[in-house]
């Protein structure tokens, strides 16, 4: 009865505010896109003025001005960054190059969303998240142009003279960004309300709790990973001690011109395969021992067979290096032992990389094959028992019930699990590789992977910090790749396996 | 009634017989499993009794013959050699204690807390939260811009605070704790001991808390062992020997003979005397000697504890 009074009412409304909505929404979207478009040439907005004195003051020979001044092009900012060899410019720049990036993107994601809305009544988060783009896309586009004004005051000081000046078009930018916002704002607190949803402020002053039991764990996070993170602009300096970390010159992508024409090829390929094989093998390993160690009937052979596999893993790797070393020893290891007490001529392993991909290999199955096998008994112990029993009576043997009822289940953990890996596949598994070859440089070739490289530099030659930072970043972004790509795969085909 | 108990025996024998009859598919099947998990038990073993038993040998067989699966000739020269100046490696273990003690129970109190916040459905925000931790395992800054913002910028290097610090907790840990609260704590039950009056906390540390047993355990374990494991931190950040892991005071032993002289301190031998081999082989089983002891006792907690989840939950 209620329901069929308010109808009427509530339909008359929605028409009226789906058409302010529409409005709305392609107004801002216009808006965006003519941020956008003024945003693309970014660098021209910040001027250099007055550049025969600035370079003069920097020292810079006429030739290198006048090439730098008739090549005065998008790229010139960062050109002139890297011919000033001035790093901390150089680190400042590289920030607001992120957070033009960072714009670029929201702008078009808030773009292409809000032409595909159909502005239908449907259950409204979609256009909440729609909100929650153009809002950041506004606020990331108005930091920028803070940034930016920064950039020219803190250069100008830099210099002690006014070298530098900001393009009108940055006015232009901010008080659009502003109005878009303010009229997305707008837009979100009407939707808010008709989908009883409600934004941080309040949501914060609900759960305060909550957020304060984060607390601890955010201040962790934000030390130990977070903040390491502004230091991937390291792998754009050319580190000395005399300017010191933050004022080192910026040389672009030169360390990785370097790694790439120098090791980066066989790092790549050992990181990558070492891994592949590790995944791969791993895996069926893993979920070969589960299945068997799951179906025994002996109690007591089950719990010690799977007592001892689980075994190596908890142990250190300083100790797998004992045991390395105790079997492969020339003089004294027990392999050798054997070969010579057999008649056989023993091997020099330390001095032979032909052996390592595989005795690697070896030595990281009997390290983690148990924990990944106790991870799928879990899944399979959390597997209902009737369906075994129902296909017993169906009579399907012991063979059968493994392959139809218990494979499948184990699926899930399986792609989880994979996708964890992925996002690790160029990074290595540092102490295996560390402790088991150690700093033995006959075998590089086949047991140098990207950790061990990092390691290696950063220990040994403190002034490649940019090569070895340039590695780490690489390695980050790489993985990351992968794992977009392999959760966007997965979602596609099996939505609910996805990570995130 | 005797007779109905006689029936049921039979009754039940009749069931066992039903029950222990196999099949020729089951005969193969065991035959398969029992072959490939007592090979891969044994496999995991041997390597360790190689280690203890290089231990007990008398350090000239072992240059001569090299290491075996039983002792050759018996000797206890290596743990007396090791035993006669214990200062170090017991300053090593007091500080690994030390470090295992507190870094593992931080550990557990901010993982449990944040797993219990990302469990929680009424907390918006909890998978933009777990996003933001997955990420860290993916995208990083890379080892040296972590060192010199713990060394240079904090100014942490040669205390011991940075040598746990660092390893209290990690995405994987809080997921599997998350998990472990989703499948073991009801909504039914938090909702209602809300709805009499009980706040976020006490819900956590009254009612989640007690339930997770399993998960603290696994939790717990991860976390100690991988500070009893840890070298890493230590070759970073150490500055002398009094903060130094167990694990790195036993590479540094492998590999110096610098590590090895101080043995000889205070004694008559020299470096030559030394038994090096069976040294090294005896610090090995002192240095692993407690994970290994506790390890059977613990174990089973993981099989209940291990729960993988998805980020998002």
């Amino acid at each position: 009865m209620n329901e069929a009074n308010r109808k009427p009412a509530w339909g008359g409304k929605l028409e009226q505010r789906k058409f302010g909505r529409k409005a709305g929404v392609l107004l801002t979207a216009g808006i965006s896109a003519a941020l956008l478009f003024l945003s693309l040439p970014f660098f021209d907005w910040i001027h250099l003025r007055n550049i025969s004195a600035l370079f003069g003051k920097l020292g810079i020979s006429r030739e290198t001005a006048s090439t730098l001044y008739q090549s005065y092009s998008v790229f010139s900012l960062l050109s002139f960054v890297r011919n000033s060899g001035i790093g901390a410019l150089g680190l400042y720049s590289m920030i607001l190059l992120l957070l033009l990036a960072g714009v670029w993107y929201l702008h078009i994601v808030y773009i292409w969303r809000a032409l595909r809305n159909r502005f239908q009544d449907s259950d409204g988060k979609g256009e909440l998240r729609l909100y929650v783009f153009g809002k950041a896309a506004m606020l990331l586009t108005i930091l920028l142009i803070i940034g930016s004004y920064g950039f020219v005051l803190y250069a100008n000081r830099f210099f002690g003279m006014t070298g530098f000046g900001a393009s009108p078009l940055l006015a232009v930018e901010f008080v659009g960004a502003l109005a878009a916002y303010l009229v997305i704002k707008k837009l979100e607190a009407a939707e808010r309300i008709r989908c009883h949803e409600h934004g941080l402020v309040k949501e914060f002053r609900k759960n305060w709790v909550l957020f304060l039991m984060l607390l601890p764990v955010g201040v962790f996070f934000l030390v130990n990973s977070y903040l390491p993170m502004v230091g991937i602009y390291f792998a754009f300096v050319n580190f000395n001690f005399t300017d010191g970390l933050w004022a080192s010159p910026f040389v672009g992508l030169k360390n990785f011109e370097f790694l790439f024409q120098s090791q980066m090829g066989r790092l790549i390929r050992n990181t990558v395969l070492y891994n592949v094989v590790f995944i791969l093998l791993g895996n069926v390993l893993q979920i070969f021992f589960a299945v068997l160690v799951s179906q025994m009937t002996l109690k007591w052979f089950k719990k010690v067979g799977q007592t001892l596999i689980f075994m190596p893993y908890f142990v250190s790797f300083v100790l797998l290096k004992v045991i390395v070393y105790s079997l492969l020893e020339y003089q004294c290891g027990a392999i050798n032992n054997m070969i010579r007490s057999g008649g056989g001529t023993p091997i020099d392993f330390y001095n032979t990389p032909v052996y390592w991909p595989f005795l690697i290999t070896l030595f990281h199955m009997w390290k983690s094959v148990g924990y990944g096998m106790v991870v799928y008994l879990a899944t399979i112990m959390g597997i209902d028992g009737e369906l075994y029993e129902a296909a017993k009576v169906d009579g399907a043997n012991i063979f059968q019930r493994i392959r139809y009822i218990m494979l499948p289940q184990l699926k899930p953990t399986f792609v989880i699990l994979l996708i964890y890996s992925l996002g690790g596949i160029m990074r290595g598994n540092f102490e295996l590789f560390y402790q088991t070859v150690g700093n033995n440089g006959l075998l590089y070739e086949v047991t140098d992977i990207l950790d061990t490289y990092v390691y290696r530099i950063t220990i040994g030659q403190p002034l490649s910090i940019g090569l070895g930072s340039a590695a780490g970043l690489f390695q980050s972004i790489f993985g990351f790749v992968v794992v977009l790509i392999t959760n966007w795969a997965i979602r596609r085909k099996e939505a609910e396996y996805a990570l995130f | 009634m005797r007779r109905r108990a006689q029936e049921g025996v039979i009754m039940n024998n009749r069931q066992k017989k039903n029950k222990i009859k196999l099949s020729d598919s089951d005969i193969t099947f065991y035959v398969i499993a029992y072959f490939f998990v007592g090979t891969a038990a044994v496999i995991c073993v041997l390597p360790f009794l190689l280690i203890v038993s290089g231990s007990f040998t008398d350090n000239g067989v072992v240059m001569r013959e090299g290491y075996s699966l039983l002792p050759k000739v018996f000797s206890l020269d290596a743990y007396a050699t090791i035993f006669r100046n214990p200062a170090s490696i017991l300053q090593a273990y007091k500080m690994t204690i030390y470090y295992t003690v507190m870094g593992t129970a931080t550990g557990l109190f901010v993982t449990t807390l944040t797993a219990y916040v990302l469990s929680r459905k009424e907390f918006k925000y909890r998978n933009v939260v777990s996003f933001l931790l997955y990420f860290t395992t993916i995208f990083g800054g890379g080892m040296i811009p972590w060192y010199l913002l713990y060394a240079n910028v904090l100014h942490l290097k040669g205390t011991t605070f940075v040598i746990w610090f660092p390893g209290i907790t990690g995405t994987f840990l809080i997921i599997l704790m998350r998990t472990f609260i989703s499948g073991s704590v009801p909504d039914a039950i938090t909702e209602s001991a809300k709805i009499d009056g009980a706040g976020q906390f006490t819900v956590f540390w009254r009612i989640v808390l007690p339930v997770l047993k399993p998960g603290l355990a696994t939790v717990g374990l991860f976390l100690a062992l991988g500070y009893w494991n840890d070298w890493y931190r230590s070759s970073l950040f150490s500055t002398s020997s009094s903060t130094y892991e167990l694990q790195f005071y036993l590479s540094n032993m492998l590999n110096s003979t610098t590590a090895l002289k101080d043995l000889a301190i205070g004694t008559t031998a020299t470096i030559a005397d030394l038994p090096t081999q069976s040294v090294k082989m005896a610090m090995a089983v002192v240095v692993t000697g407690p994970v290994l002891l506790f390890y059977p006792f613990v174990q089973k907690y993981f099989v209940s504890g291990i729960t993988i989840g998805a980020v998002k939950g």
